[in-house]
C-alpha cells in the first residue's frame, strides 16, 4: 500500500471522458465525464432511471458506449469487455451480494485456490489461517469457520468488499450498499469502508439516501436525464441543494381540488412490528389521499406490504369501516377493502405473459364463475372493456400481452385490477416509478377520480413533490415512527420542510 | 446460556440421520431375534449395495444442484451388457463368453458413455437436467429391453460375483460363522473415499461451490460446467459399479434389474441430509440414510410387516426427511433474523419473532 502522502497527490485512478450512449429511441447517456481519485469515495446520485446504472454498466464493461474514453489508472480502454473490467481493478458489489451461502467465510474468501496439502488435498488449517489473515489485514474480525448464510447483510456486504480487494480491485463500485441495513449496521459498514479508504481505496458510492451520501462521500457527481449536473465537493454543498440539482425545476405538478370527506374509513391504532415499525396511529377519511414518505428503510415499505398482507403485520389493531381488519392474505385484504400496488409491477403486479384481460379479472375470478368453475366470458369482458375505456388504456385488444405494453399502460392495468375489488382502501408503492411524464399525469388523474368516488388513498413514495400536488396530506416516518404531518395549504408544506423531516430523524443520533 | 443451547441444537440437527440409525438399530433389535443376528446386521449394507452406489452418484450431482434420475436404468443397462457378453447361450447369453476382466471394463464404458451424454446435453446444450435424466432413464431400459432376449441371462463366472456377492471373510463362532460381504465393506470404502474427495479435494469444494451459488462460483475462477460434467462421469461410472453389484448378488440380470430404484436413491440421500437445493449435506451422512433405509427394509420384512406397510412406511420417512430440511431453512433464516434485529434500535414485540 502506499503512503498518505503519496495518496494525496489526486492522481485520478478512473477516468471517463464524453462518454454518450444510446438506445433505439432513447439518448441514455450525453457527454458524461466522470472521474474518481485515489483514495477517494465519490457519490453517483440521481433519481430512477437517470442514467446511472447505464454508466456503471458501461464502466463494468457490459455495454459499449457509443463514443467516448475511459481511462483506469494509466491505461486507455475504448471498449472493454466485463473481464477486461475485472483484470483492469474495477470491481462491482451489488446491493444484494452473490456468495456461496452454505459454505464457511473462509471458503468463500478462497474459493478456486483453496491450499492444499503434499498429497493434494485440501489443507483446512491453512485455508481458515489465510482467511482469516487476510481479513485481518483489512481489520475484518469476522468468524471465518461461519457459513455466509449466517452472517448479517452489513457483514456480507463487507465479506463482498473484501474479496474485491483480494482480487486485486483498485475501484470498487457500491451500488445501495445500506438498502436493507439498520443505522448500527451502517455504522459499521461505514468505519470499514473508511478504513479502507485512508489505505488508498477508492469507491464509488451509489445511493438513494442523500445524507449517507453526506457523511461517507468526498465528492458526489449528479446525474440527471443522462447528463452530468455537477460534480461537487460535499463539503460545499447540502441536501436541498443537491435535491434541486437532481430534480430540475422543470417538474410539472398536478393538482386537484380536495375530496375529503368527514367519515373515517381507515384507523391504524398501535401498530408494531419489530425492526421495521412502531407506534403508527392513523387516520384516513373518505376521499382523502394520505402520502407517507421517508427515506428507504424507514419502514413505509413494510407498513404497506404488512397492511395488504404480503409481509406479517406485527401487532395492533386495523379497522376499516369502524370493523376489525384481519385479513392475512392479499386475497382476504381484497375481500374487505383494500387494494395494494406493488413497487416492482414487473414482478408482483402483473403476469406480463397473459393478456391484458386476465390481468385485469385475476382477483375478481371467483365472482365471475358460474356453474361448474367456468368463467364468464361475457360479463368478463364488459367489466374490462369498461376499465380499458375508462383508464385510457392504450391496446390494440383485450387479449394483448401485457408484456407488450408500455410502461404507463402497464401501470394502467395494474389500477384497474385492483379497481375490480371496489376498494375502500388503496395503498400504492411508487405508483408513477418508470412510467414518462404523460402517463403520470394520467396516473394522478386515475388517482383523483379514485378518491372523488370515496376511495381512501395512502401514496407511499419519495417523490415528494408529486406528493404536495395530489395529496391532502403528507405524513413523514423516519425509522419505523411517524414524526411530522403536513397539511395541505398550510405554510408548512414547502419542499424544504418536508426534505428537513425527512432527513432528520437519523441526524439526531 | 441460550447460545449454547442453540449451538447444541443445532450439531443434534445435522447429525439427526446416526441419532435415526441408532435407534432403528436399537428398536428392531430389541423386537426381533433373526434381526440381531451377527449374520444379518453385517449384510444390512450388503442387500442395499447397489442402491449405495446410485446414492454415492446421486449425492455427487445434487451436491452441485442437478438431479440424475436415470440412474437406475443406467444401472440396468451395464448389467444386462455384461451378463450378455458372459453367459452361455443357454443362460441367455450371446455366446462369447467373454472373460469378466474384458467384460467389466466394457460396463464402465457404457456407464462412461451414459454420463458423458448426460453432461453433455446438460452444460453444452443446456438442457434442463431434471427432463434429461427421465428421458435417458426411458432411452436406457428401453435399450435393456432391445438387447437382452427378453429373458434372464444368468450364471456368470466367479470372479465376477466376488465383488457383489462374494465373501471376503468368515469369522467362526461356536456354532457356524460370521460371513462378511466383500460388498458390505466395498460400500463403507468407497462412501469414505467419496466423503475425502467432498471434503478435502479442490474438485469437491468446487462441487460445494458450484451447487451453492453458481453465480459466485463463476466469479471465483471455477469453470463449473466443467465441474458438472465430470460429477455426471463419476455418476456413470457408479452405475457401472452397481450393476455390477447389482448382476453379480444375485447371478444374474434381467431387464428389469434396477427399475424402480430411483425413487429409493431419492429418498436415501435426501434422508441422508443432502439437499435438493444444492451444495448442502455431506456424504457420511448419505450413507447413514443409506443404512437406515436397509435397517427398514430389513427389519420390517424379518418382522413379517406386509409390503404394503413398507412402502407407505418409506414414504413416511421421506416426508419426515424433507420436513426436517424445511425446519432446519426455517431455523437458519430465523436465526439470521434475529441476529439482525439485534443490532436494531426500534420496536421489540413483533409476535413473529418473539414466539421462536
Amino acid at each position: 500500500m502506499n503512503t498518505k502522502q503519496e495518496i494525496m497527490e489526486k492522481t485520478p485512478i478512473l477516468k471517463m471522458e464524453n462518454v454518450s450512449k444510446a438506445f433505439p429511441g432513447v439518448q441514455a447517456l450525453t457527454d458524461v465525464n466522470f472521474s474518481v481519485e485515489q483514495g477517494e469515495i465519490h457519490g453517483l446520485v440521481g433519481k430512477n432511471g437517470a442514467g446511472k446504472s447505464t454508466l456503471m454498466a458501461i464502466l463494468m464493461g457490459i455495454l459499449e458506449p457509443n463514443e467516448g474514453a475511459i481511462t483506469v489508472g494509466d491505461e486507455r480502454f475504448v471498449a472493454m469487455s466485463p473481464k477486461e473490467a475485472i483484470a483492469a481493478g474495477i470491481a462491482y458489489v451489488p446491493q444484494h451480494v452473490a456468495m456461496m451461502d452454505s459454505l464457511t467465510v473462509a471458503e468463500n474468501i478462497l474459493a478456486g485456490e483453496l491450499p492444499r496439502n503434499k498429497m493434494g488435498l485440501v489443507d483446512w488449517k491453512r485455508v481458515n489461517q489465510e482467511a482469516k489473515e487476510r481479513l485481518e489485514k483489512l481489520g475484518l474480525g469476522l468468524d471465518v469457520n461461519k457459513k455466509v448464510e449466517g452472517l448479517g447483510v452489513a457483514e456480507q456486504t463487507m465479506l463482498a468488499i473484501a474479496k474485491a480487494l483480494f482480487g486485486n480491485a483498485k475501484l470498487i463500485i457500491l451500488d445501495e450498499p445500506t438498502a436493507s441495513l439498520s443505522r448500527a449496521d451502517i455504522n459499521r459498514l461505514f468505519s470499514f469502508i473508511r478504513s479502507l479508504k485512508d489505505k488508498g481505496g477508492s469507491f464509488i458510492y451509489i445511493s438513494h439516501h442523500l445524507e449517507e451520501v453526506f457523511e461517507i462521500c468526498d465528492r458526489v457527481t449528479i446525474i440527471r436525464d443522462g447528463r452530468v449536473v455537477g460534480t461537487e465537493r460535499v463539503k460545499d454543498i447540502d441536501v436541498p441543494k443537491l435535491i434541486v440539482m437532481m430534480v430540475g425545476e422543470d417538474v410539472e405538478d398536478y393538482t386537484r381540488k380536495s375530496t375529503c370527506m368527514e367519515e373515517v374509513i381507515l384507523n391504524l391504532s398501535g401498530l408494531e412490528r419489530r425492526g421495521y415499525y412502531e407506534d403508527i396511529n392513523l387516520e384516513l377519511r373518505k376521499g382523502e389521499i394520505l402520502g407517507l414518505t421517508g427515506l428507504q428503510g424507514c419502514g413505509a415499505e413494510q407498513l404497506g406490504k404488512g397492511l395488504f398482507g404480503l409481509e406479517p403485520r406485527g401487532i395492533g389493531t386495523i379497522t376499516i369501516h369502524g370493523e376489525e381488519f384481519k385479513a392475512v392474505k392479499p386475497i382476504e385484504s381484497f375481500n374487505q377493502g383494500l387494494a395494494y400496488l406493488p413497487q416492482d409491477r414487473y414482478r408482483f403486479g402483473l403476469v406480463g405473459l397473459r393478456s391484458v384481460r386476465e390481468n385485469v379479472t385475476y382477483p375478481v375470478l371467483d365472482k365471475l364463475v358460474r356453474l361448474i368453475n367456468l368463467v364468464n366470458r361475457k360479463e368478463e369482458k364488459k367489466i374490462v372493456d369498461q376499465y380499458i375505456t375508462e383508464l385510457d388504456i392504450k391496446t390494440p385488444s383485450t387479449e394483448q400481452p401485457v408484456r407488450l405494453l408500455s410502461g404507463g399502460n402497464q401501470q394502467k392495468v395494474v389500477f384497474a385490477k385492483m379497481a375490480t375489488t371496489k376498494p375502500d382502501v388503496l395503498v400504492l408503492h411508487e405508483p408513477t416509478q418508470g412510467v414518462d411524464v404523460r402517463a403520470k399525469m394520467d396516473i394522478f388523474r386515475i388517482i383523483d377520480d379514485m378518491a372523488k368516488q370515496g376511495v381512501a388513498v395512502i401514496i407511499i413514495s419519495t417523490e415528494i413533490r408529486e406528493l404536495m400536488g395530489v395529496c391532502d396530506r403528507i405524513v413523514v416516518m423516519n425509522d419505523g415512527r411517524l414524526t411530522k404531518e403536513f397539511r395541505k395549504g398550510s405554510e408548512e408544506m414547502t419542499p424544504e420542510k418536508i426534505l428537513a423531516a425527512i432527513e432528520g430523524g437519523k441526524n439526531n443520533e | 446460556m441460550k447460545e449454547k443451547t442453540s449451538k447444541l441444537l443445532g450439531i443434534l440437527f445435522d447429525n439427526l440421520i446416526w441419532l435415526l440409525v441408532a435407534a432403528g438399530l436399537v428398536i428392531f433389535s430389541s423386537l426381533s431375534k433373526s434381526f440381531r443376528a451377527p449374520n444379518n446386521l453385517i449384510s444390512l449394507l450388503y442387500r442395499t449395495s447397489a442402491l449405495g452406489l446410485l446414492v454415492l452418484g446421486q449425492s455427487f450431482t445434487m451436491i452441485t444442484g442437478n438431479f440424475d434420475l436415470s440412474s437406475e436404468s443406467g444401472l440396468g443397462l451395464t448389467a444386462m451388457v455384461a451378463a450378455l457378453l458372459m453367459a452361455t447361450v443357454e443362460n441367455g447369453g450371446l455366446g462369447l463368453e467373454l472373460s469378466p476382466f474384458l467384460a467389466i471394463p466394457v460396463m464402465f464404458g457404457v456407464g462412461a458413455l451414459i454420463g458423458l451424454v448426460n453432461g453433455f446435453l446438460i452444460t453444452r446444450l443446456r438442457m434442463n437436467n431434471l427432463i434429461v435424466t427421465i428421458a435417458m432413464q426411458m432411452i436406457l431400459r428401453g435399450l435393456v429391453y432391445i438387447i437382452s432376449p427378453g429373458a434372464t441371462a444368468s450364471f456368470f463366472p466367479k470372479a465376477f460375483n466376488w465383488l457383489g456377492g462374494g465373501s471376503l471373510y468368515k469369522i467362526p463362532l461356536e456354532r457356524g460363522f460370521v460371513n462378511i460381504p466383500v460388498a458390505t465393506v466395498f460400500v463403507i470404502l468407497i462412501f469414505v473415499i467419496a466423503h475425502i474427495i467432498t471434503r478435502y479435494t479442490q474438485f469437491g469444494r468446487n462441487m460445494y461451490a458450484t451447487g451453492s451459488n453458481v453465480v459466485a462460483a463463476k466469479d471465483a475462477g471455477i469453470d463449473t460446467d466443467k465441474i458438472i460434467r465430470w460429477v455426471y462421469l463419476i455418476d456413470g461410472l457408479c452405475m457401472a459399479l452397481a450393476g455390477l453389484l447389482a448382476a453379480g448378488r444375485i447371478d444374474s440380470a434381467t431387464p428389469r434389474t434396477g427399475s424402480g430404484m430411483t425413487f429409493p436413491v431419492q429418498a436415501a440421500s435426501v434422508i441422508g441430509g443432502i439437499s435438493m437445493a444444492g451444495g448442502r449435506g455431506n456424504m457420511i451422512g448419505a450413507l447413514g440414510g443409506l443404512m437406515l433405509w436397509s435397517i427398514l427394509d430389513n427389519g420390517l420384512s424379518i418382522m413379517k410387516v406386509s409390503p404394503f406397510w413398507i412402502e407407505t412406511s418409506r414414504g413416511l420417512i421421506l416426508l419426515f426427511a424433507v420436513f426436517l430440511d424445511a425446519i432446519k431453512v426455517r431455523r437458519m433464516h430465523n436465526r439470521s433474523l434475529i441476529e439482525s434485529l439485534l443490532h436494531t434500535t426500534i420496536g421489540l414485540k413483533d409476535k413473529t419473532v418473539v414466539k421462536d
